[in-house]
This record gives C-alpha cells, structure tokens and sequence, in this order.
C-alpha cells in the first residue's frame, strides 16, 4: 500500500465528516491516508508547471492542541495507521509548501473558501487550479460523511473524460464496487462516443467492469444527474479552467458539484491514467 | 473556440518551436519590458506620494506617518494578497534552488504597492528588492504561460530581475551582474544571453518613460596612490557597517516577533519609531536618494560627529523598518549608509591627517556605497557595476575594486552568509546547481526503489530459501510476517554465509532465527541527503523502503549514484 491520499484537517466537526470520508476512501482504495494539520492559514503546493498558494479559513487552526488527538483517535478507531506530514520546506516563516507527490487529495469544498458557501456548491478558483495542475486525482467530499456503495463514471467523450472512466476501472478494480457510466449527449452521436472506446482500446474494460452505460438523450445536465444513485462516488473529468474562462463559458464541474451531494473524483489535465 | 485555443496554449504556436534559444529570447524580451514597465509603475509611485507628503514634513505630527504607511503595507501584505512581510529576494533565491522558479502571480504586483507605502509614507527601505520580486514573478509566470521547462523558467526569473534592476537603476549591467551572480549564481551563456536581452529592455523602457539620466551624476576624481592605500580602512569600516545592519535586522526581527501583537501593528511601531528619528535627522526617511547624491557632490555639510550619527541612525531606521515588517529593500539603505560611511571615513582622515591632499569626499561616498553593496549581498561584481554605473564614473575603478573585495571577504569572514542567504543557508535552501545539496534535492527516495527483491516468510526453512537464492540475483531478502505482511527484518547473504554451506542447518534454521531484525529503515518521504549520511555512517550500502510498515523495495548506494550523476549531467549541461 504505497499510495497515498493527502488529508487536510480541519479540527471541528465538519472536518471529522471529512475525515470519516478520506479513510473511506482510502480503505477501499487500498491508499494510506496521510493527514496534515495546518499551523498557518496558509500553505504552498509546488506542482510541475505552477504553484498554488492555499488560503485556508479561520477554523482549520481550531483548538491546535487537541488536533493531533482527534486525529490520531478517529484514525486508529478506523484501525488505520496515523501518518503526519510535517512539512520540511518553507517559502517564507509562515508559508510552509505542501509536497505534491500523492495519489489522491482530499479536498473539502470549503478548502478556500468561507464555510457559509458549503450550501452554495462552489468549488472555489484555488481548487480549480489543483485540479489543472496537480497529476493527481482531487476528491471532493460531500459535507456530511457518506459511504459509497459504487462508482458513478459522468462520460462526455473529452481527453479527461477518458481519464476519467480509466479511473473508474482502476477504483472497481481495486475497490470490486460496481462501475456505471453516464453520458450527457451533447452535440455528438451516439455512436461517437462509443467510437471514442474503440479509438482508445477501451472496449474490453468496458464490458468487464461496467454495469451499464447510461445515455441522456433528452433533459439537461442537471435534470438528468438525479439519476445518479446518491451512494454512488461520481468521477468525472475537469480542465480546472481559470477564472477568464469560468466566467466565459461556465464550468460542467461547478455545475455537477452544486447538483449532487455525492463525493466527487476529479480527474485533470496532468494525471496520467493507469487501469 | 479555435482562435480562443490557440491563444490559450502559445506554446505551440509554431514562431516558438523554431528554437528553444530563440524562444527564450523573445520571452526574454517581453519579461525584461514588463519588469522594466514594473519599476517605472514603483518610481512614479514613490514620486508621488513624496509630492504629496513632501510640503507636510514641517509638521511635527508627521512622524506617525512611516507608521501608517508601514501599518498599511503589512495588512495589504497579510491580508489582502496574503503574502508574508519582507522584500522577497531570499523567496525568489528559494523557488530558483528548489523549485525551478515557480513564483505566484500576486508577487508580481503585492510587493510593488506594499513597498510604495512603506518607502512613500518615509520608511527606511528602498524600492529595488521589491521590483527584484515583482520582475521575477512576472518571468515565472510568463514561462507557465508558454509552458517552459525549468531551466527555461529559472533564466527568465533571471531575466525579470535584470530587467528590474536595470529599469529602476538605469543600470544594465549591474542588472545582468545581479541576476547572474546574486539570483541564479551560475555563469553560463545559456543564462547570460537572454539576461543581457532582458536588461537591455528593462534600460530601454525606463530610458523611453523616464528619461535617460545617470541617478547621481558626480565630479572628476584625481585619485593618488594614497586614497587607494586609504581605500583599505574604508572597507574595513564599510565591513563593519554592513556586519552591523545584517545583526541589527535580524535583531529587529527576533524582538519583534517577540510583541504580542499582530503584524500591522508592530510594523507601526517600527515606522512609528523611524517618524520619530526622521524629526531629528531628516535624512534617514524613505529611500534616501537625495542624501546619496548631496554626499557625492560633497555637498554634505555636517561635520564628522553629526555624519556619523547619521550613519548609525540610518542604519537603526532601515533596521526598524524592515525588521518591524515594514516592506521594502537593502538597495537604497546601502547606498546611503554607504554614503554616509565613506563621508565619515573621509572626515576622520582629514582629522587625523589635515595637510595630506585626499581625493574629494564624494569619491569615498561612492566607494563607500560601493562596499556597503557588496557587504551585504556578498556580490562584489553587482556592488562594482552598480556604482560604476549609477554615477557614470569609470575612473574610480581600481579603489572600487579593492573596497568592493576586502568588503566582501571581511564579511564573508564574519558572517559567512549574506544577507539575503542567511536563511537559506541556515534551513539548506540555497542549492546552487551542479552541488551535491541541489543535485540531491532533485532526485527522491520513490524513484530510486528497486522493487526486484523477493520477499520472503519468517517460518520458512533454510533450504527452501537456498532455492530462492538460486532465482535471484540480489543479495537482500525481505523477512515478513505471513499475516500481517509486516516487515520483520532483512536477510542479507554476505550475514548467513556460514549457514548456506553447512548442510546440517538446510532444515534446522528458520529464517526467523538467522534475519538481522535490527535494520536502518526508509520511508518515501524521507530526505535523500539525510538517507546518505546513515547509509555512510552506518557502512551500508542498501536499506529497505518501508510504508505503513510494509516492506516496499530497496535503495541502494548503487542506483544512487547512477541517478546521481544523470542528475548532475542534467545540471551541468549547457543545453536548455
């Protein structure tokens, strides 16, 4: 079990949620979940081609002297063993960098941003920008802790959302969960999407590991994301678009994550997909 | 969409695939304009607000205006950009060694505002760090932009602080000299050519929207051999001086942290502090140009008891401002310290020998800048340069070259690092290329596991382990638990040589029995440089990776060195 999920606590409640979802994760996904307590409101994360700075809010330093005890408590109630990261490097006296060489992240909704937005489903630009650089697959959980009883692929036929669905083979693979597919038909045939499998060799995984690739043919994205199961974790592919464009032409992953409730997967641009 | 595409991935636009030289070159060019253009934006800041503030100086009460503006500069800083006090060069030297010079994006203007109303409201702190960082966030992050690789961004980091330090000091040498020697402190052509490119733009603009003026214009200085043979006690007092201010800052710094109080707060003491020197001696506000080019044109009319207390009182100022969290530079405190350091110097050999014909005081101003710069930062050609150029005054070479020097070693001497590295050096970060430390922090312990190793059980008899041994071609072999997959200990051959060629044990001895349980371990997360020094100090040549407990791989001494020197190889290189 050599790969690792980042975990930022958070030490109040919401955080705990959030805790309960990252070992969930990491226990199905056969990865050590490696928790970091921050001591400032404000930590570095140095990726390939960018850097972003995290601005985390008040409550992420709650009680400091009680953090590692929850930690450790919920970890070990968990019979997982506690991993700290200490960070060893610093930019400046109180801008510690976070390395990036993880599996996962765990990234609350409210990451960067006020918790009075957790009902609004806004994902925030510094975790867009994770998703844009980071190799690494970002989970974002749902504000309450939730198990999840399968895998929901959302399939639009891009590069990531092919990333995506190799994702979603890899964690039923691993996690023996089923695995749905679901595509929102744009402006694309039917058949284009299925042509897009063939292109990428695909096909086989396809019929091992999907349960049932669904087609929304009529209705809206946002209509037809009901029929994604509530237990489900939905993985789905995301450019982590700046702010310019967001603006330009919205964002299908804000729009997701502000519909459903489910933990979220987010596959960008730099992870490279292995089944 | 597909105009909109293409504008989004300039990377592959086809003008920029030509050459990778040429690319660099012509992004070199825009950073060195936009870093040109940034230190045009804090110079005519800075004017301003000395217009505004200037016809109030009178007024005793103005000495809580360093305080405002300090107070002003540390909460933008805090929280606005949420970016750390300070003037930003040691965070451009720490991105270059460790992180290929990823800069955020706001420190390409936070420092230029935060500085403004620091220096503007009076702080003691000059204006160039400040475009040193803004100059080379905006390379950084104009190489994201076209998607360069490291080496390529680091050079156009390089680029943004030539291209500053050439604008704010209509210097372009001085520019390039900096960023080689103090920024990316490596000396390759790769590096200089778009450095000088980038420093010759940032001139260019500041020479376009400012004028092209020398910053202090001097006299003709008849130097005779004994101003030269005088010029060696200078540097030892410009040493002393520069000692001073690199002690007294961080001083400042370590009481202040000390205060309970948050951060705009103790900025304000600080300015609050200097607003109150600044009521006495005037000179010791804001970047001090003025009292730089008064010294030079021998101007200065104080005697030696009044220039000195000067000096020491600018000194403390600068140490106020930025010590409290104020933001701004070392450039212009040094300048004028300097100054006034080479003005006392000269007023004391007059002193002690009044019928000896000295050169003109102004000279030993310049020299005295010179050596304060070259203190400091430790960089003796950026302190030669920069004088040689802010006063256009080629004739005093030779003594600038000998203060320049014995400074530099005189410090170097007592304070090993300068100050700009002083942090760097203590925590490690500064990795130069090509040395040990960066060539080590570029390579990890993930990708130097040999996963090749054949686990074996501790139950397990010594026989069937023989045939084992006879599949693999390594020497170690992991013992671990048959429940829990637990890592017990290690088997290595040359340690059971004794039981391999003795028969009688091949079913009598477990391996449980004969493992070495007491193992030097490694985690992924571990520092390479810290994973040698055991390995050395404990003669080993291999030692286990280990995750939650589980054995994961080896690494060896062996594929350390081969990844070693491709690392070095890499660095080394003269390719981009």
């Amino acid at each position: 079990m050599n790969n690792q999920i980042l975990h930022i606590f958070r030490n109040n409640p919401l955080g705990r949620e959030t805790l309960f979802q990252s070992i969930y994760f990491s226990k199905q996904v056969n990865v050590s979940p490696v928790v970091y307590i921050p001591k400032s409101t404000k930590f570095l994360m140095y990726f390939d081609n960018d850097v972003v700075q995290i601005d985390l809010d008040d409550s992420y330093l709650t009680s400091p002297d009680t953090a590692l005890e929850h930690v450790t408590k919920v970890l070990e109630q968990a019979g997982v063993e506690p991993i700290f990261l200490d960070p060893k490097h610093y930019t400046a006296s109180t801008l510690p960098d976070i390395h990036t060489n993880f599996n996962y992240m765990c990234c609350p909704r409210t990451i960067s941003d006020l918790s009075s937005k957790i009902g609004f489903g806004y994902i925030g630009p510094r975790v867009r920008r994770i998703v844009k650089s980071a190799q690494f697959p970002v989970l974002i959980t749902s504000p309450v802790f939730k198990e999840w009883k399968s895998i929901a692929v959302l399939f639009g036929g891009s590069v990531n959302a092919v990333k995506a669905l190799k994702l979603g083979f890899r964690i039923s693979r691993i996690s023996g969960m089923s695995l749905d597919v679901f595509t929102q038909k744009e402006k694309k045939s039917l058949e284009s999407y299925q042509q897009v499998i063939k292109d990428r060799n695909l096909k086989e995984e396809m019929d091992l590991y999907v349960n049932r690739w669904h087609f929304f043919e009529n209705g809206t994205l946002e209509e037809n994301l009901y029929d994604v199961p509530h237990d489900a974790l939905v993985v789905v592919g995301a450019y982590g678009h700046g702010l310019v464009k967001h603006f330009l032409f919205g964002s299908k992953m804000e729009k997701i994550q502000a519909t459903i409730t489910n933990n979220l997967l987010i596959v960008g641009p730099n992870y490279t997909a292995t089944i | 969409m597909r105009i909109f595409q293409s504008w989004r991935y300039p990377a592959n636009w086809s003008i920029f695939r030509l050459d990778d030289r040429l690319l660099l070159i012509l992004t070199a060019i825009i950073v060195g304009v936009c870093s040109g253009l940034a230190s045009v934006v804090l110079n005519r800041l800075l004017m301003a607000m000395f217009n505004w503030f200037h016809p109030l100086r009178h007024y005793w009460w103005l000495f809580v205006l360093p305080a405002i503006g300090a107070a002003l500069s540390s909460l933008f800083l805090e929280k606005i950009v949420k970016e750390g006090a300070g003037h930003g060069v040691p965070e451009v030297i720490y991105s270059v060694s460790r992180y290929g010079g990823l800069l955020r994006f706001r420190s390409s203007f936070s420092r230029l505002i935060s500085s403004a109303l620091t220096i503007g409201s009076g702080g003691s702190a000059g204006p160039e760090a400040p475009v040193v960082i803004s100059g080379a966030a905006i390379g950084s992050n104009i190489a994201k932009y076209f998607s360069l690789n490291d080496r390529q961004r680091v050079t156009l980091v390089g680029c943004g602080a030539a291209g500053a330090i050439s604008s704010i000091f209509n210097a372009p040498i001085a520019g390039m000299v900096f960023a080689i020697e103090v920024i990316i402190g490596e000396w390759k052509s790769v590096n200089i050519v778009p450095i000088a490119i980038a420093s010759v733009m940032g001139t260019e603009v500041s020479r376009i929207l400012q004028g092209n003026q020398i910053p202090f214009s001097h006299r003709l200085f008849h130097i005779n051999h004994m101003d030269i043979l005088a010029c060696v006690g200078l540097a030892v007092l410009t040493a002393a001086a520069s000692i001073l201010l690199t002690r007294l800052l961080r001083s400042m710094d370590k009481i202040a942290k000390k205060v309970p109080a948050p951060l705009w707060i103790r900025a304000s003491i600080g300015g609050c502090a200097v607003g109150l020197i600044g009521l006495f001696l005037p000179e010791v506000l804001g970047k001090g140009y003025h009292v730089v080019q008064t010294t030079i044109e021998g101007a200065f009319s104080q005697g030696l008891a009044i220039v000195g207390i000067a000096t020491l009182a600018k000194i403390v100022a600068t140490a106020l401002t930025l010590g409290w969290g104020g933001s701004g530079g070392i450039f212009a405190p040094c300048l004028v310290i300097g100054s006034l350091a080479g003005l006392t110097y000269h007023h004391g050999l007059v002193l002690l020998w009044p019928s000896a014909s000295w050169v003109n005081e102004g000279c030993f101003a310049l020299l005295g800048m010179a050596g304060l710069i070259s203190g400091m930062l430790q960089a003796p050609l950026t302190g030669i340069f920069l004088i040689v150029e802010i006063t256009g005054g080629y004739e005093v070479i030779l003594p600038l070259i000998i203060v320049s020097a014995i400074t530099t070693s005189l410090c170097h001497y007592i304070e090993p690092a300068a100050y700009y590295m002083k942090d760097l050096v203590n925590y490690g970060h500064l990795l130069r290329p090509g040395t040990d430390a960066r060539v080590l922090s570029d390579l990890n312990v993930s990708e130097l596991i040999e996963k090749d190793c054949i686990a074996v059980s501790q139950n397990m008899l010594l026989r069937d382990f023989i045939d084992i041994v006879k599949k693999s071609h390594r020497n170690y072999f992991p013992v671990e638990d048959e429940e829990t997959d637990h890592f017990m200990g290690i088997i290595h051959l040359d340690d059971i040589r004794q039981y391999l060629f003795n028969p009688v044990m091949y079913d009598t001895v477990f391996l449980g029995q004969i493992m070495n349980t007491k193992v030097e371990v490694v985690h992924p997360q571990d520092d390479l440089a810290d994973v040698i020094q055991r390995m050395d100090a404990n003669r080993l040549f291999s030692m286990p990776v280990l995750v939650n407990n589980k054995f994961i791989g080896l690494i060896s001494k062996g594929t350390l060195l081969d990844q070693y020197r491709k690392e070095l190889m890499v660095q080394t290189s003269q390719s981009i």
